[in-house]
């Protein structure tokens, strides 16, 4: 049963396989790494190829030898026990303190002094609607921008200025998301959840909705737009609502 | 005094059932199998049934995967790709991993505490009844209009009336309900079992740990699925008689249906990875010959995870808007819970370390669990981290971890299961070539399946959606990870014709060849109906090993001269020993619940009462049915 053969095959398949597997999370950690999260992806990359390693030295070294003597029946060692539960405990709850301190971070609005850019995120099936009330028509109605049919909504955005989003739905859950420029935060019908970014870099980014939200979910897509200065977006603004106001008029 | 209750022609049901049953205690022909109360018999059924549902959910995953292999692809429109995915994690969850690990429960529990049943045969045969037409009833929502399309987690308000007129979302809740009352008779079954019907001697911390991790599942069934029965009964009250429990639009609040889906979907997760972990523990411990490494720690880690596994469920809704100290409070909540999980994978190696470990199937399975299940767990903590969520939450990232713990972690660990114990129930080995092919298959198959979709999740790409433009980068990982799944789908192939091939002529296992440790490898192969001829005395935990070997001073072992099989085998007692007839009744019972739910889909009140009925007559049948005639 322990031909060469068959250990070559399983050694070298487990070896294989695992550095398949290891290729893939490094590339995964390229994406990640530069993120805030690096360190955590470092760290569980780090432990995965500790448990690995473990599997992969015992597997070989304990594999069965035929006439080598039965092994020691070993029923456990507590101190080895208290290590291996108190050391990932000191390490897990070595992350909770900065998480919570993100947490915190990411809830509080920003400030009124700070002059948010304000904009209303109201989804519906299967498309955007964009509201800026910082910005009106005569018959003071907001400006705004909607997606129609599989075209999606542009949402307009000046560069390296708080944005702050009050996100709500008027039929089923949705979700915000432009994953360039933040995190996701649900929209749901009763209720204004709020969430904030910056967009640093102008251009034109991606965005989905990313709460299955019914038939056509994959079609309910946005497009972010950050302008290269305010002036710029200020401009967008006006232009826009101009046609809105020949639209209502006609 | 049945037949006075009934009057006139129930009596003639009644006599024919009576007839039927005495054929049926012959343990010959089909009706043996109908009637049956015999545990074993019972997991068979439990274990086919819910293999034939792996197929379907397979093939569902396989269509899945050729519609997103390539972007734009129009192989499934989006009504049906809505419903096969809603199908697929449904069927997996309910229909697959909960009734396999209760094929196991089944089969193996008995055996191990030295009973010659469960403490409830009849209720037992009613569970397998129940899952079965609980099963059938979702699946024939097909004829209905279309399957369920609302997402396995069916998120109020999508599933209410107003934006899902069919009857899909009817037959979902109800069929779950159904399924519901299925698990929950198990599991009190099975605590009843493990408590009160332990050989002499079984103290509970003599216990096997699969049995150990039985007791605990289906202590987290009875506290979990009542949850699920809730929030269902609400959905189906909102949906069937306008009641608005969920609706924003008339006061009601759509987080609630999340609360109570995840207050159950969190604990449901250990529900279905418990067994697993109990499988491995048993198969390490015989494949490295030595014993489990710190059985205390790995059952009380077992035990903490049940109990902090209802403390966890906010973080699938850190992005519901629950604010900062919820999020926070979940975020560390979640975080510990890793801690038992280690504790656990740690003591696996230790087991390994220093064995003589001999590469048989069901060990490389188990192995396959463990490195996979670990990335599993890894990714689980990236998930916790709840700023590192807001990022993760709802993209291929969440599809690759869950995969790899219920994929990489219950499957893997459920087919070590199979190739363990499969001798132990027919007699034959499964074949050890065919069997490490399909190792390796699957466990390719699996990796190019779900690590392409890690990399998609930080690309971006969210859950659910049908298809996806190009020039996003996810083209190619796509295409990988559709290959991999018919990968997986070959291996799958290839274990079939084990099964079919190895029953055939395979190559006959006695009653014990693995060497094994516990007590179901003390009794023949496949055991007779009443599993042992004399209850045995239970002196030490791993208790059959030590009939067969002895300690010498270095705690190495050393084989008992006539110790071994037989030990505790005395044939010769098997016609005195009274075992549960079988019975009818579990059936009809379970028969009544499809046609109430039938009733309430169709708005047909007539069909309620009819099914009401059997399900009634059922029940008094079954309380006034004599024990044996």
């Amino acid at each position: 049963m322990d031909s060469p053969v068959r250990r070559f095959w399983v050694i070298g398949g487990w070896t294989f396989l695992i550095s398949v597997v290891l290729n893939f999370a490094s590339r995964s950690i390229l994406v990640v790494l530069s993120g805030p999260w690096g360190l955590l992806v470092l760290a569980a990359v780090v432990i995965l190829a500790l448990v690995w390693g473990a599997v992969l030295y015992i597997v070989f070294r304990y594999r069965h030898r035929p006439g080598a003597p039965a092994p020691r029946q070993i029923h456990g060692n507590q101190p080895l026990e208290i290590a291996w539960t108190l050391a990932p405990l000191a390490l897990l709850l070595g992350l909770a303190g900065p998480m919570i301190g993100m947490i915190i971070e990411q809830a509080d609005r920003p400030d009124p002094a700070e002059n948010p850019l304000q904009v209303r995120v109201i989804g519906q099936q299967w498309v955007w609607r964009f509201q800026y009330p910082q910005y009106t028509d005569s018959q003071g109605r907001p400006l705004e921008t909607v997606g129609r049919g599989t075209e999606p909504a542009e949402l307009h955005l000046p560069p390296n200025r708080k944005i702050d989003l009050a996100i709500e739905s008027i039929d089923v859950i949705h979700s915000f998301w432009a994953p360039r420029l933040g995190g996701k935060m649900d929209a749901i019908p009763g209720r204004v959840n709020h969430l904030w970014l910056v967009a640093e870099e102008p251009g034109e980014y991606g965005g989905q909705c990313a709460e299955f939200c019914g038939l056509a979910h994959a079609d309910m897509r946005m497009r972010v737009i950050v302008h290269d200065s305010q002036e710029s977006f200020e401009a967008w603004a006006r232009e826009q609502l101009a046609r809105q106001g020949q639209q209502a008029a006609r | 005094m049945a037949q006075t209750t009934f009057g006139g022609s129930p009596v003639g049901v009644l006599e024919a059932l009576r007839q039927l049953r005495r054929q049926a205690a012959t343990y010959q022909g089909i009706w043996s199998w109908i009637a049956t109360v015999d545990h074993k018999r019972i997991g068979i059924m439990y274990g086919v049934t819910a293999f034939l549902f792996f197929l379907a959910g397979g093939v569902e995953a396989l269509a899945i995967r050729l519609q997103l292999a390539r972007p734009g692809a129009q192989v499934l429109d989006q009504e049906v790709y809505n419903q096969m995915f809603t199908m697929h994690g449904t069927t997996m969850i309910f229909l697959v991993v909960m009734p396999l690990s209760a094929a196991f429960f089944n089969l193996i529990v008995p055996l191990q505490i030295g009973a010659r049943d469960v403490a409830f045969p009849r209720l037992n045969a009613f569970s397998y009844w129940t899952f079965l037409m609980g099963g059938i009833f979702l699946y024939s929502s097909i004829f209905f209009g279309g399957a369920p399309n609302g997402g396995w987690f069916g998120y109020a308000p999508l599933t209410e009336k107003a934006f899902n007129p069919g009857h899909g979302i009817d037959f979902w809740a109800l069929g779950l309900q159904i399924l519901g009352i299925s698990s929950l008779a198990s599991g009190f079954n099975f605590i009843v079992t493990i408590l009160n019907m332990r050989a002499p001697g079984m103290s509970l911390l003599r216990l096997p740990v699969f049995t150990w991790m039985t007791l605990v599942t289906s202590f987290i069934i009875i506290f979990a699925m009542p949850v699920l029965a809730v929030g269902l009964f609400e959905l189906s009250f909102d949906r069937l008689f306008g009641a608005n429990f969920f609706n924003p639009l008339k006061g009601g609040t759509p987080l609630l249906w999340q609360h109570l889906f995840w207050l159950f979907g969190h604990p449901e997760v250990y529900i279905l990875v418990l067994p697993a972990m109990g499988i491995v523990s048993e198969v390490l411990p015989t494949f490295a010959r030595k014993p489990l490494f710190g059985y205390p720690f790995v059952v009380f880690s077992g035990i903490a995870i049940a109990f902090m596994s209802f403390g966890v469920w906010v973080h699938h809704m850190y992005t519901t808007g629950l604010g900062p100290v919820a999020n926070s409070a979940f975020g560390v909540s979640t975080i510990l819970i890793a801690v038992p999980t280690g504790v656990k994978i740690f003591n696996w190696l230790g087991t390994l370390w220093g064995g003589d470990i001999r590469f048989k199937t069901p060990l490389l399975m188990a192995l396959g669990f463990i490195t996979m299940f670990v990335v599993g767990g890894l990714t689980g903590v990236t998930h916790s981290m709840v700023p590192s969520d807001y990022q993760q939450q709802d993209t291929y990232y969440v599809v690759a971890h869950f995969h790899q713990v219920l994929f990489g972690g219950s499957i893997f660990a459920l087919f070590a299961g199979i190739y363990y114990w499969f001798p132990k129930f027919t007699g034959k080995l499964l074949d050890e070539r065919l069997g490490q092919l399909h190792f390796w298959l699957m466990l390719i198959g699996f990796n190019v399946t779900f690590q392409p979709m890690m990399i998609l999740g930080l690309l971006g790409m969210p859950r659910r959606i049908q298809t996806y433009p190009t020039g996003m980068g996810w083209d190619l990982w796509n295409m990988i990870a559709t290959v991999g799944a018919f990968l997986i789908a070959l291996s799958v192939l290839v274990f079939i014709i084990n099964v079919i091939v190895s029953v055939r002529r395979g190559q006959r296992a006695g009653a014990d060849p693995w060497d094994g440790r516990t007590l179901e490898w003390s009794i023949p192969s496949p055991p007779p109906p009443y599993n042992f001829a004399r209850i045995p005395v239970v002196r030490a935990r791993d208790d059959f090993w030590h009939h067969k070997y002895r300690e010498d001073e270095a705690g190495r072992p050393i084989p008992v001269v006539a110790g071994g099989a037989n030990g505790h085998e005395e044939e010769g007692h098997a016609e005195h020993i009274h075992m549960p007839s079988p019975s009818f009744f579990p059936l009809i019972a379970a028969l009544g619940f499809p046609i109430i739910a039938y009733g309430f889909v169709l708005a047909d009140y007539a069909l309620v009462a009819a099914g009401a009925v059997v399900l009634l007559f059922g029940i008094y049948g079954w309380a006034l049915e004599p024990a044996s005639e």
